[in-house]
This record gives structure tokens, C-alpha cells and sequence, in this order.
């Protein structure tokens, strides 16, 4: 009989040239770029959009000299922060019963205030319902002090000229390496599962391929169902690892231009607490424990199945859990204690989770006991994958007991 | 039973949901000879060959495959062409076969070069590079048959493998049965079709809802039965039809009955006395069908008919 590894090679070799020459793999490279495209197209218009919607309006009622006082002050304000910061004024010209007007323009679904600033800037008066206290209130109280100090210093031939701030330029520094970071630790969760998921589904379309071919017979006549299992996941991962390497190497080389024009274009300082060559590798190796654990969940159930129809029935519940999974994932980046520890433990989140860590720690010997731990995870699921595939595809069942040792011992029959 | 055993089994039991499709089956399949296991569909026979193979346990029972406990270890030595063929329809013919090779442990380089060979063999050297779903249906099932014996394998075993061919792709497969057991290899099929098991085995195994009804040689099954008398007499009447036995039948002129138990010629000799004029005598050896119908029943023989029927329906 063939090694179990000598047999899962030959069912990997020819899942990966079927693959590899396939048009599904065309779509499996520009797949993660059109995703990642269109997320950051439609995010970014969204992102604008939501900008727009979220900033609130202001009425003004008063006269001009008000109202410029409060434009100024504004135009001051916003020049140190941004033009989001504070909410947009619209000045209205007075009528006779201020109190009806302010209740008229709140009525007002076209004009769209969310309060109405009117009386002097000595007494201002904030008319809107509560929700504006905190937002509107706080910022209408900084542009009517803003508004009145300038009168008053004005006023006392007082006002002092702007100061240049002398600039020392360090290469870091602590915090914005902590964010920076954490936005690497996000990336990197984020590209793992999404290339996971990509291959997940690639994985169960061969499955379903067997199926239909009824080739399934023939492989498990000749070698273990593990095999077959284990040889699955090994076809896919060298796929992925040749989209990776194929990425990678479009990356580098967006990089090495970009670079070369870093007169022009500056790249933010980031670097992963770990060091980046250990990252690098210990992505690969996380993506490659995570593929391994969703593949083999996703083998496993899919083999259930007889039809497509019943793959993608069967899968959807664990592609949402899936999302929770990353999830967590992505809370545990900025949370603390049992959270972290949940993703840390939860076989389907550490991955991700680990990665993240490598990122924001520079400790080694975590990534040890996540990878024995995953590692572990991967034995079982694949295990149990196939001893579920038997009782219910092949309906071949032992006698033994889910929760015997001889249930997950190799069955070689 | 003398030799070697290539396949044993004993008392192997297998239930489906509650269901019993194989009772108890006992099997004994010499090294070197083509053994056929008869049976209609539903009969239990693709069940006891799953078994035999490790494709599914048995619920009970044992079997030991080319020596083996655990079919798995002999993978390298057996060749198994099941009854739903299963070949990737994108894979080159010469690259499908190489690739079942190499399931079994056979190099690819030299399942790419004996696969070549077997097409060039067969007449089909110019299907080398074709895919799979470019071939027809009998020419596709001929390619799956060299995937199953491209490593040399010590034991074929083929389920239904003449289901769904045609008469030449039958004829081939025959051929290649006979030069697989020429040598050396020892073959068992599975068949609903009478006749190839007669043409072809040495030993059977006749099979009905899940029990074996006779295990042993195709002589020994025929034996069962005693040869038949066909008789033609000048004279319609007179003393000679005394002397017919009980359960002599005319049918389209001829006189049928059993062989009577004293031999032919004590009765030869009584009719020519009785003045019957004999025309015609011939004693005919019962078929394999006539042993098949009385061991497993009409109604077995009946199912087996409608399944050879649509097999004819299906190779049309």
C-alpha cells in the first residue's frame, strides 16, 4: 500500500494541474483584486457620501455681523482640524417671531437643520431636541467662544499673530506605530480570509467535480478516504500559494515603482512588532493552517451532500459563522482579556487572530503554541471528515462510537 | 478446493438503513481464474464487491483479499472497474489511464508509456491526447478498463463490465478477460448477463436477494440439472410411447425429457422395440440459464432478463 502521504500526492497533483489549467483559476487571481477594488471604490463613495449625510446643518438666525462672526470663527476652527468637524451654517435672515421661525425651519424637511443658532453672540440661543446636545452643543459652544473671544480681543487691539511652530522630525513614534500597527494586523486578518474563503469554495467545486464524475469510486478503491481528503487540501493550498507568489510578486513590484518615485509619493513607516520577514512567513504559514481547518470543515460537509444544490445549502450556516469567526477576529485586534483569549483558543479564529498578534508583539513563542494547537485542530477536523464522509456517501459505518479513540484512528480497510 | 486463494470471504453481512442486501456470503476464488458472480440487479452483488475491496466494511463477516485482512494493503495488486464508471472528462486518455496507474503505485513516466501501448494495442493509438469527453461512451468505459489493469495487477475485478457496450466492445473486453487470465491474473466480474459468465468463468457465484444460492464450478452448476433428450419417431403412435418417461413433453415434433437414470440406451433399445421409427437423438448438456433458473427461480431468472434487456437498451 502507498504512504498516506505518497497517495494524498498523487490526488494532489492532479487536482492541482485540473485546477491551475482551468479557467476557475483566472478568476481565482483576479478575483481577490476585483473584491478588493470594488471595496475600496464603493467604499470610498460611500465613505464621502456618508461624510455629506452625517455632517449636520446649522440655521443661523441672525443678522450679517452675526453671522459672519460665526462664519469666521468657523473657517478659523475648521483650518486646525477639518471641514467635517464642525457642522455647516446656513444663515437665514430674522423674522418677526424668531421662536415660530426656528420652529418653522426644524418643521422643514427640505432645509434639513438639525438646531437653530439665533439671539446675539453675547446671549445665543440653541433651539433643536435633545440629541443635538451633544454633538451640535459642544461645537456651537466652541465657535460662539471662538466668535467672541476674536470680538473681544478685537476690540482691545489685542488680537496676537500666528506663530510657527518649529518642526523636529523623529521616525516614530509610539503611537502612531501602535495604530499603524493595528491597521497592518487588520490587513493581514483580512487577507487571509478572504483568499480562504476564495479556495473553500474552489475546494468544494472539485469535490462536487468527483461527484459528478463519479470518479470517487475508483480513488477510494485504491487509496484511504483520508488521502483523498488530505490530498484535496494539499492541491489547493499549492494553488494558493501560487496565486500568493504570483500576487506577491505584482505587489513587489508595484512597490519597487512606487518607490522609485518616493520624491513624490511618501509610504507610511509600517513595520510588524515581530520583524518583517518573520511576519511575511508566518502569514503564509497561518493562511496555510487556516485554509487547512476551513477546507477540511468545508470537505467534510460538503461530502455530505449529494447535489450542488445541497453543497451550498449545507455551507451557507458555516460561511456565516465563518464571518463571526472573523469577527472576532478583527474585535480582538483592539479588545482585551477573555475576547482575545476566545480568539486566540477558537481553532477557526486563531489563525487570524495570530496573525494579528504577530503584528502588534514581538514575541515568538506564542506563534509555537498556536501552530501545535491549529495543527492539532487540522487532524481532527480532517478525521472526522472523512469518518462522517464513510457513514453517510458511502454508507459504510463502523461500528465504533463518535466519541471512541477507534473512531479517529486510521481505518486503512 | 485446490491452489491458492486470490479472494475468501466468509458469512459477509451488509444492511442499508435497516435493509439486509447481503446475508452471509461465503466466496472462494482460486489465483489465476475467471470467476463470475450472477445475479439480477439488486442482488446484492455490487455490495459484496465493495466489500471485498474495503469501499465499504462489512457488518459482519471476513474477507481476506490476495491474503490481506485489510483490502487497502493489496491497492497495488488489484485493479477494480466499478459499475458507475468515473473518469475526469478534461484528462487526456493516455494521462487518465497513467493517473489510475499511479493510484495503484505505478509510476506516472510508466503509466504514460503502458498506456500507449495498450491504446496502440487496441487499435485506439490516435486517442492518445484526446479528453475523455471527446470519446464515446464504449470507448470511454475501454479506457477506464486499461486504467484498471495498466499497473499489471494481480487481481481485476470488474463490476457490471459489460454493461452498457456494445457487441465489439463486448467481443474486446472478452478478449482482454481471457489475455488478463492467460497471464496469470486472476478475474472477477459481476454480470447479469448469463452467457459472458458461461463463455468465460471457470467458477460462479449465483447470487439472489442477497444470498449466494451456488458457490463452485460452471460444470458443477450445469451437473445440478440432468442433460436433456430430443427425440424425433417417424410413427405417431404405438407401444414405443409407452415407454416414454413421465416427464417426456412434445414440443414442435420433438420428444423432450430428462436424461433417464439407467442411461440412454436401455431406453433406445425399447423404443426401436416399440416401433418408433427414431429420425432424431441428441442428448443436450443444460446451459448455465437452465442451472441458473433452477438454483436461484424463476423470478431470479426473470429479473436477470430485465436487466440484460436494459443493458441492450442502453448500449443502443
Amino acid at each position: 500500500m502507498m504512504s498516506l502521504l505518497e497517495a494524498s500526492l498523487v490526488i494532489a497533483r492532479r487536482d492541482f494541474i485540473a485546477s491551475v489549467f482551468s479557467r476557475t483559476f483566472i478568476l481565482f487571481l483576479i478575483a481577490p483584486m476585483i473584491l478588493f477594488g470594488f471595496a475600496y471604490f464603493f467604499g470610498s463613495i460611500a465613505d464621502a457620501q456618508n461624510r455629506v449625510d452625517e455632517q449636520p446643518t446649522i440655521a443661523v438666525v441672525a443678522d450679517s455681523a452675526t453671522a459672519d462672526a460665526y462664519r469666521q470663527a468657523r473657517q478659523r476652527l475648521v483650518a486646525g482640524t477639518s471641514e467635517q468637524s464642525f457642522p455647516i451654517l446656513r444663515t437665514i435672515q430674522p423674522a418677526e417671531r424668531i421662536a415660530v421661525q426656528a420652529q418653522a425651519l426644524l418643521a422643514d424637511e427640505n432645509g434639513g437643520y438639525s438646531a437653530v443658532l439665533s439671539g446675539t453672540i453675547d446671549r445665543p440661543v440653541l433651539t433643536g431636541p435633545t440629541k443635538a446636545d451633544g454633538y451640535v452643543a459642544r461645537r456651537v459652544q466652541l465657535l460662539v467662544d471662538d466668535a467672541r473671544r476674536t470680538a473681544a480681543l478685537r476690540t482691545a487691539n489685542a488680537a496676537p499673530a500666528a506663530v510657527a511652530i518649529e518642526r523636529v522630525i523623529t521616525e516614530q513614534a509610539a503611537g502612531n506605530l501602535q495604530m499603524n500597527r493595528r491597521s497592518l494586523a487588520k490587513g493581514g486578518v483580512a487577507l487571509i480570509f478572504t483568499i480562504t474563503m476564495l479556495l473553500a469554495t474552489l475546494l468544494l467545486s472539485t469535490l462536487v467535480e468527483e461527484k459528478t464524475n463519479k470518479v470517487l469510486e475508483v480513488l477510494t478503491a485504491a487509496v484511504p478516504l483520508d488521502a483523498v481528503f488530505f490530498g484535496k487540501l494539499l492541491a489547493m493550498l499549492g494553488i494558493s500559494l501560487v496565486g500568493l507568489a504570483l500576487w506577491g510578486g505584482a505587489i513587489a513590484l508595484g512597490y519597487t515603482f512606487i518607490q522609485a518615485l518616493q520624491d513624490w509619493v511618501a509610504l507610511p513607516a509600517v513595520s510588524p512588532a515581530i520583524g518583517w520577514p518573520i511576519w511575511l512567513a508566518l502569514l503564509i504559514i497561518y493562511f496555510t493552517t487556516n485554509f487547512m481547518l476551513l477546507g477540511a470543515l468545508f470537505l467534510g460537509i460538503g461530502a455530505q451532500a449529494t447535489t450542488i444544490r445541497e453543497i451550498q445549502t449545507i455551507t451557507m450556516p458555516v460561511t456565516l459563522l465563518q464571518l463571526m469567526v472573523l469577527l472576532l477576529a478583527i474585535s480582538a485586534i483592539s479588545g482585551d482579556g477573555a475576547l482575545v483569549w476566545t480568539a486566540y483558543l477558537v481553532p477557526f479564529s486563531s489563525p487570524l487572530a495570530m496573525v494579528a498578534h504577530a503584528a502588534r508583539y514581538e514575541s515568538l513563542w506564542p506563534h509555537l503554541l498556536a501552530l501545535a494547537w491549529q495543527a492539532m485542530w487540522v487532524v481532527l477536523i480532517i478525521r472526522l471528515s472523512s469518518r462522517l464522509f464513510r457513514r453517510t456517501v458511502m454508507k459504510s459505518s463502523p461500528t465504533d462510537s463518535f466519541f471512541s479513540l477507534s473512531f479517529w484512528r486510521a481505518r486503512p480497510s | 478446493m485446490q491452489g491458492n486463494l486470490a479472494i475468501e470471504a466468509n458469512g459477509l453481512v451488509k444492511s442499508f438503513d435497516g435493509k439486509r442486501a447481503v446475508n452471509g456470503i461465503d466466496l472462494a476464488v482460486p489465483e489465476g481464474s475467471i470467476y463470475g458472480i450472477l445475479g439480477p440487479n439488486g442482488a446484492g452483488k455490487t455490495t459484496t464487491l465493495r466489500m471485498l475491496l474495503g469501499i465499504i466494511e462489512p457488518d459482519a463477516g471476513r474477507r481476506l483479499l490476495l491474503g490481506h485482512e485489510r483490502p487497502l494493503e493489496a491497492a497495488k495488486i488489484v485493479g477494480y472497474l466499478p459499475e458507475e464508471r468515473g473518469l475526469y472528462p478534461a484528462m487526456a486518455t493516455r494521462e487518465a489511464i497513467a493517473f489510475m496507474g499511479a493510484l495503484r503505485g505505478l509510476p506516472l513516466e510508466v503509466g504514460r508509456k503502458r498506456a500507449a501501448i495498450l491504446l496502440e494495442q487496441n487499435g485506439l493509438a490516435d486517442y492518445v491526447d484526446k479528453p475523455i469527453k471527446s470519446l464515446s461512451k464504449g470507448m470511454a468505459q475501454t479506457i477506464q478498463l486499461f486504467g484498471t489493469i495498466v499497473h499489471q495487477p494481480k487481481l481485476v475485478v470488474l463490476d457490471e463490465p459489460f454493461s452498457g457496450l456494445d457487441a465489439i466492445n463486448q467481443g474486446r473486453l472478452e478478449h482482454l478477460i481471457r489475455d488478463e487470465a492467460a497471464a496469470g491474473t486472476t478475474v472477477i466480474f459481476s454480470t447479469h448477463v448469463i452467457h459472458h459468465a458461461e463463455r468465460l468463468c471457470e467458477r460462479v457465484a449465483i447470487i439472489a436477494r442477497g444470498e449466494i444460492r451456488f458457490e463452485g464450478l460452471v460444470s458443477d452448476a450445469r451437473d445440478r440439472l440432468r442433460p436433456h433428450v430430443r427425440l424425433k419417431a417417424r410413427n405417431t403412435e404405438g407401444p414405443w410411447r409407452k415407454m416414454l418417461p413421465g416427464d417426456a413433453r412434445e414440443v414442435a415434433g420433438f420428444w423432450q425429457f430428462e436424461l433417464p437414470k439407467g442411461g440412454i440406451e436401455p431406453m433406445l433399445k425399447a423404443l426401436i422395440d416399440g416401433g418408433a421409427g427414431i429420425e432424431e437423438l441428441s442428448i443436450e448438456r443444460p446451459g448455465l440459464h437452465d442451472a441458473f433458473v433452477a438454483i436461484a427461480g424463476e423470478t431470479a431468472a426473470r429479473e436477470m432478463e430485465a436487466s440484460a434487456q436494459a443493458d441492450l437498451g442502453q448500449a443502443a
